[in-house]
């Protein structure tokens, strides 16, 4: 009986780590170790030394692209978390159950809608020729540089994670009590103390959360910084997908990729421990 | 609009065909007749049925291409295959030199191919022969220029690379991403252009480099091709550094005010040629292809592709097109007393056949394209 | 209030409009005459659907691309239920790592998977294949397909199994008829969410596809290339297929959760 019971819990377990291990860390660590390597006529040969590194941290350009995308992607959290919020509250608090559920359900359905055509759209879209100046040019306004601009990287990046920071916003808002909400409005708290006080705090998981994916896919996104920003300035996708590009240069491309992982967890983990930490 | 509708309609004709003779045996069982695979790494297009159809239908052979989008990336791409993952190849002429050196590519057989119909020219182009030996064969050409908005320009102020400078045109010139050629047409602008605006001294280097730069505030965006052509075409950029009449070509013909020309300053040659990848088995039918391509009849596809025109370096494909498209000769100034009759102009000396640098690394002008990107 | 409350749906309304702009242009230029997309819109026609269709290599490519998404989706739910199992039942030292190797996955930039995968898959001799792929996406939609029968798992009271073991029914025989037709709901749904994952992604599959184009890939290089409308056309029926998937997803997840 025991030993028959000590094989069961390992057919559950281990086939993640040998799947994880194959095909996660072993491209990972590839990726690391060949970040040391040096290309020789196109091929890379396997060696252990800092000039990659040396290299591209040496470069202005490399740095620009580096706090660019950093500044990017917080400016898309921050955004996406603000425009977010007033439709996950109205989500929330005002609509049946129904309605709600069928919210969320559309706000899934982009996410299996191929970005780059959305990306595509969005070109269209936001030219200069295109139907939203035709239809501020009605107005009397315009025509405004969107496309090939921050701005244009900008929609891209919220077409991107506004559905995903509303649904998981919404869900966070929705499982308050409302027990806590209506007391504080009986000790006659105003709407502002009550939203500020009571709702964010008690939603401030899931906005963080929400922020923190926005954050993520911003940061790694090369399609709207490319196709609706015009590379201009390149991101750090930009930068890896240029590097490969030009002759073969994979190590370099591995040591941006490296920085931009390091960069990544370290937000994400600032950002989780502040949505977490204070409850201990 | 009218040639493209008809292309389109025999395209779409070609594909159905072939299309409904493919798929019919998808849904049965027998892939036993199925056609030679024919797997083909060049730049977008070359594998569209407007160009490989008729010879495909002919042969019973069937072309799967894989894209590319730049020389750097099509070394990468073989770099990462296994031998004989490729049967063909067809590359930018300053790149071959690399892909033999990395032993990508076979030795070919000159008495195969009709170099006596070649312009004198392009006869013995640099780095197809190593000694006596062919290792690539040029199948198709083009110029890189000022590539302009005819409402935003005139012909006479794009008639030189000072025009992208211009007040008119700020914050809507576009750079083709890649840095040969837009580091090329800079050279050039700054008069290196004897022997080569790819071989220049670091001093002249530097010069270059300051240019460039200076351009920076004008700058609208970085595409790739399709992101060049879009852009064009919706008027969002008005003059477009780097490239030249495979890009406006086609929007002309589907009306877009655009044109390029060679300025005084000279222009850059782009060139296509094909190989034949190492570890190959399919060497005849390949070979029977590159025949067919550079044919007349393959040339005035070639020079009418669908995707991006081109030049023909034959005698017999200028005769053929002026034949078959008598307005795309004159257009592309395939014809003699042309002003940008790129034989002419060759002879003149105001087109340089585009190069990798040659006094600094490759990587140096990569590296200098990514500042400026960045800057 | 009560224009507070208008104020509010407008707003939501409006963020819905901005959402599904992109999606709905795109639809709209697919059956629009004109080349190069601009406003006023040309007339309406079916030919870049016909033009795409009529091509072997879209029909490949969906080919493909279905290949792709089913053994991946196949692979990432099993082994995401493997994993919400040993989640669910068991705890032991490293926990914490473990779930975290488990669901990192989606945190790491498809273009760092991508090129990592390229690299790694090209010395285990499978890039350019079709396994390529399917191994690039099961490693991405596991973590999906993890959570979705993690959720399911927990509605099960934990008693349950240990009712069935004290019956005197062995692990194996108890997962078999108690935990999995528990589970079944949210094995179906993890399967259509992944395969609607991998249908749809294309960063990494460009990296690693070589001549073994899935659609999405193929959308890239026209967007790349010659910026066809057809690719208005083939997205469209992507987002049909993936949007069906999604559907039959919510379904069963509604219907079952009912009962």
């Amino acid at each position: 009986m025991k030993t028959r019971f000590s094989v069961y819990p390992y057919v559950w377990r281990v086939p993640l780590l040998i799947w994880q291990g194959l095909f996660f860390i072993g491209p990972l660590a590839l990726m690391v170790a060949m970040s040391f390597w040096l290309v020789k006529n196109y091929r890379m040969e396997p060696d252990f030394v800092f000039k990659n590194w040396d290299k591209m941290m040496s470069r202005g350009y490399f740095w620009d692209a580096y706090w660019i995308t950093l500044w990017r992607a917080s400016l898309a959290a921050l955004l996406a978390t603000l425009i977010a919020f007033p439709a996950s509250y109205t989500l929330a608090f005002k609509v049946s159950d129904t309605v709600r559920r069928w919210a969320v359900f559309f706000l899934i359905v982009p996410f299996f809608t191929s970005y780059l055509v959305r990306a595509y759209a969005w070109q269209v879209l936001l030219a200069e020729s295109g139907p939203i100046n035709a239809i501020l040019g009605y107005l009397g306004l315009g025509p405004f540089t969107m496309l090939n601009t921050g701005i244009g990287a900008m929609v891209g990046y919220m077409t991107l994670v506004l559905p995903l920071v509303v649904i998981l916003q919404t869900f966070s808002l929705a499982a308050i009590d409302r027990n806590l909400i209506e007391a504080a409005w009986n000790l006659g708290a105003s709407a502002r103390a009550t939203l500020f006080k009571v709702i964010i705090p008690s939603a401030r998981v899931g906005l963080i959360i929400g922020a923190v994916f926005a954050f993520i896919l911003s940061y790694g996104d090369f399609v709207s910084p490319f196709y609706l920003g015009g590379s201009k300035p390149p991101t750090m996708s930009i930068l890896i997908i240029d590097t490969t590009k030009s002759g073969q240069q994979w190590p370099r491309a591995a040591v941006v990729a490296i920085m931009m992982i390091v960069t990544l967890f370290t937000v994400a983990f600032v950002a989780v421990g502040a949505a977490y930490g204070r409850r201990k | 609009m009218k040639k493209q509708t008809s292309v389109l309609t025999r395209r779409g004709f070609i594909t159905g065909v072939a299309g409904a003779a493919l798929s019919t045996p998808m849904l049965s069982r027998a892939w036993a007749a199925e056609p030679t695979v024919i797997n083909m790494l060049a730049w977008y297009g070359h594998a569209e049925p407007d160009i490989v159809g008729e010879f495909e239908a002919a042969n019973n052979v069937k072309f799967v291409p894989k894209y590319y989008a730049g020389g750097d990336n099509m070394l990468a791409l073989i770099a990462q295959s296994p031998p004989g993952t490729y049967d063909l190849i067809l590359s930018d002429a300053e790149f071959v030199q690399q892909l033999n050196a990395a032993g990508y590519i076979e030795q070919m057989d000159a008495s195969l191919y009709p170099f006596d119909d070649f312009f004198p020219e392009y006869q013995n182009f640099p780095g197809h022969w190593v000694d006596d030996d062919l290792w690539s064969v040029m199948v198709r050409y083009g110029l890189l220029g000022v590539s302009y908005n005819t409402e935003a320009l005139t012909r006479e102020e794009a008639m030189s690379y000072n025009c992208f400078w211009n007040e008119k045109v700020k914050g809507k010139v576009g750079h083709f991403d890649w840095h040969l050629p837009n580091l090329g047409q800079m050279s050039l602008l700054m008069g290196n252009d004897k022997p080569s605006p790819f071989d220049i001294s670091e001093d002249a280097w530097g010069a270059v480099q300051e240019k460039t730069m200076s351009l920076k505030p004008q700058v609208g965006g970085y595409f790739d091709y399709g992101g060049t052509f879009s852009s064009l075409k919706n008027g969002e950029m008005l003059a477009m550094c780097g490239i030249g009449d495979w890009i406006t070509g086609v929007l002309e013909k589907d009306g877009a005010p655009v044109a390029s020309v060679i300025p005084e300053e000279g222009g850059v040659q782009w060139t296509e040629s094909y190989s034949i990848g190492k570890g190959t088995t399919k060497h005849e039918i390949i070979n029977k292809f590159i025949q067919y391509m550079l044919s007349p009849e393959g040339q005035v596809k070639s020079i009418q592709m669908a995707a991006y025109p081109g030049l023909s370096p034959t005698k017999s494909g200028w005769k053929a097109i002026q034949e078959a498209n008598p307005t795309e000769a004159a257009r592309s100034g395939m014809v003699v007393g042309s002003d940008q009759d790129p034989i002419k102009m060759y002879q003149e000396g105001r087109v340089h056949i585009r190069d990798i640098p040659r006094q600094q690394s490759l990587e140096d002008w990569n590296d200098f394209w990514s500042e400026y990107k960045t800057a | 209030m009560r224009m507070a409350d208008i104020l509010s749906r407008v707003y939501v309304a409006a963020l819905f409009v901005f959402v599904f702009l992109p999606i709905l242009t795109s639809v709209v230029f697919s059956f629009n005459s004109d080349r190069f997309p601009t406003v006023p819109l040309g007339h309406f026609t079916t030919h870049w659907y016909e033009t795409a269709f009529s091509r072997p290599e879209v029909w490949l490519a969906f080919k493909n691309s279905l290949i792709v998404a089913f053994c991946a989706a196949s692979l990432s739910t099993m082994l995401g239920f493997v994993t919400a199992y040993t989640d669910f039942r068991y705890g032991f030292r490293f926990k914490t790592a473990y779930l975290a190797l488990a669901l990192l996955p989606p945190t790491i930039p498809l273009v760092i998977m991508g090129l990592a995968m390229l690299a790694w898959l090209g010395r285990l001799g499978l890039s350019g294949t079709l396994i390529g792929i399917i191994i690039a996406h099961t490693v991405m939609g596991a973590p999906f397909a993890m959570a979705i029968c993690r959720m399911r798992l927990q509605q099960m009271d934990p008693a349950l199994e240990a009712a069935a073991w004290n019956l005197g029914a062995s692990p194996w025989r108890t997962m078999a008829s108690v935990v999995i037709p528990f589970s079944t709901p949210a094995l179906i749904s993890a399967f259509c969410l992944t395969a609607a994952v991998s249908f749809d992604e294309f960063i990494v599959a460009w990296f690693v596809s070589g001549l073994n184009k899935t659609v999405p890939v193929m959308i890239l290089e026209i967007l790349q290339g010659n910026v066809d409308p057809q690719i208005n056309a083939i997205g469209t029926v992507v987002f049909l297929t993936s949007i069906t998937l999604v559907i039959l997803a919510q379904l069963l997840i509604l219907r079952r959760s009912a009962t």
